[in-house]
Order: C-alpha cells, then sequence, then structure tokens
C-alpha cells in the first residue's frame, strides 16, 4: 500500500508549481535588520547609562548611603535618607490623591458620560491635553495656587499635590483604556442578571480592570518619581536633615538632591549622586517590575 | 419586592398541561403598535403581538429585520444605547413596561436574558450562578441555590466536581447552559434568548434545545434563531420578521406573520413567509 502512495506522490510531484526563488526577500531582510537595529541603539545606550553610574557610585553603595543624613563639610559621611524618606512620603500621598481622583474620573467618563454632549467631549480633549503640558509647567501652577495660593507652603502635600496634578491625565487615561478593555457583553450580562449600574461597575467592570488601571498607575508613579522640574520651583529643599514628619513638613526628594549634588565641585559629590541615582533607578526598576508582574499574573483572555 | 412563583415551589402542575393549554394565566406580553427608534431611524415599525404564559415563541427572519430588537423591548435592554426610543405599547401582565415609574432593574430580574455568544463572567462557575442572587440580595442558603439551579439546567451533573473552577474552562455549550443557568437563578417568569445557539455545534445546539423544551414547564420563553429547523423543534408559535426597504432606501423591521409553529411551517398565509421557510430569500 504504501509504494503505492509513493507512486501517486511521485507523479503529482513533478506538476508541482516550482517553489524555488531567491529565499525571503531582500526588503524584508532589510526591515528585519533595521527593527534589530532600531532596538541596539536603545539597549545599548540604557546599558551605558547603568554602567557608567554604576562605576561612578559604586565606592559609596554602601549603608552610609541610607543610614545618613546630607553632610557639606564631609561627603564622604553624607547619606541621601532624608531625599529617600522623602521621596516615599511624596509618592505616597501623590498616590493616596491622584489614584481615587483618576480611577473615579475614568469611571465617569467610560460608563456614565454621553459622549455625545459637547462638555464631555470637551473634558476628554482637555485630559489629552493636559498629559503633553511640560511638567515644569506644573511647578507653576503648584507655586502659584497650592504653594502660595492656598498657603500650603514648601511641603510634603504641596509636592504631592503638584504630581498628582502631573500625573492624573495620564492616570485617567490608562483607566479609561482598561476599563474600555473589558467587553461590553459582560456589563450587559450583568444588566440582564437585574444588577445595577453600579454592581455592574463594582462587581463586573472594575475587578476585570484592575490589572491594567494598576499597570497605568504605577508607570504614571514612577514618571511623578523621577520629577525634579516642578519640586525645584516649588522651592524643595536641597539640605534637609531630617526626615519629613508628615504632610505639613519640609522635604527634599532624590531627583532634587542628585541634582544639586552633582552641581558640586567636590569629586566626592559625584560619586555620592551617582550612588543615588542608582538607588532611584533601584525603586524606579522595582516599581515597573511589578508593573509588569501584576500585568501577566492577571492578564485576561476573553 | 415579591419574587416571581417559586419554579420548584409546590404548585407545580403536571408538565402536560402546559403544552396543551398553555395559556392558564393569560398573555404575558401584549405588544401593539410597537415601533422602536435608532435615532431617526424607525428599525421596527407596527409590530403587534401576543405573548402566551410558558409557551416558547420564535422569532425568526433575514438579518437586520429587528428580531433581535424587538426581542430587547421585552427586557428593556434597549435602554442601554443612548439612541434607541421605543414607541407604541409593551405590557407585560397589563402593565406598561415603558411606564413613568417602572423600575427598569426589577423588570430585568423578572424577564430574563441569554445573549448569542456564551459570555459568562469571568469567575468561578459557583459565582456565576451566584451573581444575580447576589446582586438582588438574596437571603437564603446560596449553596443550595446553585445545586438546585444547576440540576434544573441539566448540568449539576457535569460541574458538580469542579464549581470553584472557572466558568471560561468550560466548553462553549457548557457555558451557554451555565448562561441559561445563570438566568433561572434569579427566578424569572420570562427567558429571552438571542440566538442562544449560532455560536454552538450541532450537539451543544441539540442539548440547549432540550433545555429550552425542558425549561418551558416552567418559564416563558421567546427565541430569536436564525434556525427555521430549530423554530420548528422548539417552539409553541412563530413569528416571522422581514425588512421592507421605503422610497429613500431605508430599511424597516415589520412583523410579517405570527401564528401556531405547525401553521406556519405548513400552511402560512402570507407568501413572504412560504418563500422564507422553504429557502427562496433570506
Amino acid at each position: 500500500m504504501s509504494s503505492k502512495v509513493i507512486d501517486r506522490d511521485a507523479t503529482i510531484h513533478q506538476d508541482a508549481p516550482r517553489l524555488k526563488g531567491k529565499g525571503t526577500p531582500l526588503r524584508e531582510r532589510v526591515f528585519h535588520l533595521s527593527l534589530w537595529v532600531s532596538l541596539a541603539v536603545a539597549v545599548v545606550f540604557l546599558a551605558s547609562l547603568l554602567a557608567y553610574v554604576l562605576s561612578e557610585g559604586w565606592s559609596r553603595l554602601d549603608p552610609r548611603l541610607w543610614m545618613n543624613f546630607p553632610d557639606y563639610i564631609d561627603p564622604t559621611q553624607g547619606g541621601a535618607q532624608s531625599a529617600i524618606m522623602g521621596t516615599v512620603w511624596v509618592i505616597g500621598f501623590t498616590a493616596a490623591y491622584c489614584l481615587p481622583t483618576g480611577i473615579l474620573t475614568a469611571i465617569y467618563l467610560e460608563e456614565y458620560a454621553d459622549p455625545d454632549k459637547w462638555w464631555n467631549r470637551a473634558i476628554e480633549i482637555n485630559i489629552q491635553n493636559l498629559a503633553a503640558v511640560p511638567s515644569i509647567v506644573y511647578g507653576i501652577l503648584g507655586l502659584g495656587i497650592i504653594s502660595r495660593g492656598l498657603g500650603f507652603g514648601q511641603t510634603v502635600l504641596t509636592a504631592s499635590l503638584t504630581l498628582s496634578l502631573l500625573v492624573l491625565p495620564v492616570v485617567i487615561i490608562s483607566s479609561r483604556e482598561a476599563i474600555r478593555a473589558v467587553p461590553q457583553s459582560i456589563r450587559q450580562a450583568s444588566l440582564a442578571l437585574g444588577a445595577t449600574q453600579w454592581q455592574t461597575i463594582w462587581r463586573q467592570v472594575l475587578p476585570a480592570a484592575v490589572p491594567g488601571m494598576a499597570t497605568g498607575s504605577i508607570l504614571a508613579l514612577s514618571r511623578a518619581i523621577g520629577e525634579a522640574a516642578p519640586l525645584l520651583l516649588l522651592g524643595g529643599l536641597t539640605f534637609i536633615t531630617f526626615n519629613p514628619s508628615g504632610v505639613q513638613s519640609q522635604f527634599t526628594v532624590l531627583p532634587i538632591q542628585i541634582f544639586n549634588w552633582i552641581s558640586q565641585s567636590r569629586a566626592e559629590f559625584v560619586s555620592l549622586a551617582s550612588a543615588a541615582i542608582v538607588i532611584l533607578l533601584a525603586i524606579l526598576l522595582a516599581m515597573n517590575s511589578v508593573a509588569i508582574w501584576l500585568r501577566n499574573r492577571y492578564s485576561r483572555t476573553w | 419586592m415579591t419574587p416571581p412563583s417559586d419554579a420548584t415551589g409546590g404548585t407545580r402542575i403536571p408538565q402536560v398541561a402546559f403544552r396543551s393549554a398553555p395559556s392558564l394565566a393569560g398573555p404575558v406580553f401584549e405588544v401593539g403598535s410597537l415601533s422602536v427608534f435608532y435615532g431617526d431611524h424607525e428599525a421596527v415599525r407596527d409590530v403587534n403581538m401576543t405573548i402566551g404564559h410558558r409557551q416558547i415563541t420564535a422569532m425568526i427572519g433575514p438579518s437586520g429585520c429587528g428580531k433581535s430588537t424587538v426581542l430587547r423591548c421585552f427586557n428593556r435592554m434597549n435602554d442601554l444605547v443612548p439612541s434607541a426610543r421605543v414607541a407604541g405599547k409593551v405590557h407585560y401582565h397589563n402593565e406598561d413596561l415603558y411606564g413613568r415609574d417602572v423600575d427598569p432593574i426589577e423588570v430585568r430580574r423578572r424577564i430574563g436574558m441569554v445573549f448569542q455568544k456564551p459570555n459568562p463572567f469571568p469567575k468561578s462557575i459557583y459565582d456565576n450562578i451566584a451573581y444575580g442572587p447576589r446582586v438582588g440580595g438574596f437571603q437564603g442558603n446560596l449553596d443550595d441555590l446553585v445545586e438546585e439551579t444547576l440540576t434544573h439546567a441539566a448540568l449539576w451533573d457535569e460541574v458538580k466536581d469542579k464549581l470553584k473552577t472557572s466558568a471560561l474552562a468550560l466548553s462553549g455549550g457548557q457555558q451557554q447552559r451555565l448562561c441559561i443557568a445563570r438566568t433561572i437563578a434569579v427566578k424569572p417568569e420570562v427567558i429571552l434568548m438571542d440566538e442562544p445557539c449560532s455560536a454552538l455545534d450541532p450537539i451543544a445546539t441539540a442539548k440547549i434545545e432540550d433545555l429550552m423544551t425542558h425549561l418551558a414547564r416552567e418559564f416563558t420563553i421567546i427565541v430569536v434563531t436564525h434556525n427555521m429547523q430549530q423554530a420548528a423543534r422548539v417552539s409553541d408559535r412563530t413569528a416571522f420578521f422581514t425588512a421592507d426597504v421605503d422610497d429613500a432606501g431605508v430599511r424597516h423591521g415589520r412583523l410579517v406573520e405570527y401564528d401556531e409553529t405547525e401553521r406556519i411551517f405548513s400552511n402560512p398565509s402570507d407568501q413572504r413567509t412560504e418563500d422564507y421557510i422553504s429557502g427562496r430569500f433570506g
């Protein structure tokens, strides 16, 4: 029986169209290569930056960095504890303010707002534009309205509110994307079972959207952590030898501390700044890893 | 809020009684001069029909004839489309479904719906069944209710050992039967089904049809279907819809004929019905 099959195959193959050509077309391969080159440029830059900072800061990457406060007389004994704790306080309050606000705004825009109404469209366009406003402008806003207008002064609260305004558009936009990704069929199923709109949102839409919202929010907060410009305008102090004790406290944050040390002339400060950059990058990478983990852990196929 | 008549309660009448004498409690729905608009477009025009108690009513017709639109009028799912507007009479037990003081949430608890594509919640099988009772403030024993409901939907034996696993792990046919079970867990009076088998293979379809026949002892069922054999197999009465194109080239859905299923398929009174069921158009 098998010989028969082979015979038949032989005749079929004789008449089969020829497949031989030049292999994968040249254009295809050039395109592929250019993608690799673009990727390589990005990765090489990032890697060399990391390597440089690590080599500069290696000598200072020890407990002195997070156990001690800044010391301008003897930089070898100085540390960044007040800046690290300042960053933790500022980002903590930024999250506490901008996450609820942003998520509730996103729920309104996605689930309740009628897109045919001009005011809802105006809000939407505004939010998209706000996401593109340079951070220094938010610094001016914070200085004029929050710090001076509301009289909050140069405090953790002022910094948190200003950074909240800065990242709020990003939180809103990414939360909307996450809410929109929940299929309409789930909402219909819930409503058809006699659930109210709020029950549908609370029990079906939000749980399904949480991974996406968390990912977007963490990335937004990562951006806030690295911001120095608006806080410089707010008068974030550069020489603070105590940790914040509350929202009314004065503060400094890592980017400002780094900025200040780098502008010092002594070499010890440069290595101190490099070590602080490593700490800042470590915090950022940790936050981004959590975002990636969340996305993978809870990603869903419908 | 009085729950709809207890589906498993003591007042169960032998099944034969329902199939031969379906109108024990009078009509469930009375529809008169019903039109549905999407914006300015009149998608369905002048529909008149009466839906009997514990009957299976099939709605058939070509695509775009408005049968799903009409179905969604029965539990006010059209409310969710911002531009949709309903005109005419839709009475449920002599009460205007679109009356000013009618609570659409309460409407949907009494008139459940199963959709075209199985859409279980991304939760466990148990939570899918328990969802409706939970949001409705059910106070009794949920475990019992889940078992009773799944048994009712002929799904208990297949899923009893994996109640806590995700409903999305079930096959398509099982998912759709779970969706039906989820609907009856709320103990509605009516179940609307919008092409419930169109995403399923013939074996899964047969199981759903069996389930429908079985459920018709206790529930009033209205089913939209593209499958004429299905309508002929399961339904007591059949409504045939088609779309008229007016002078401006706009399509309006219309109810052409509504009668006993047997009559629709053996001796329809309208030529268009005959053409459709004999496969000449649509």
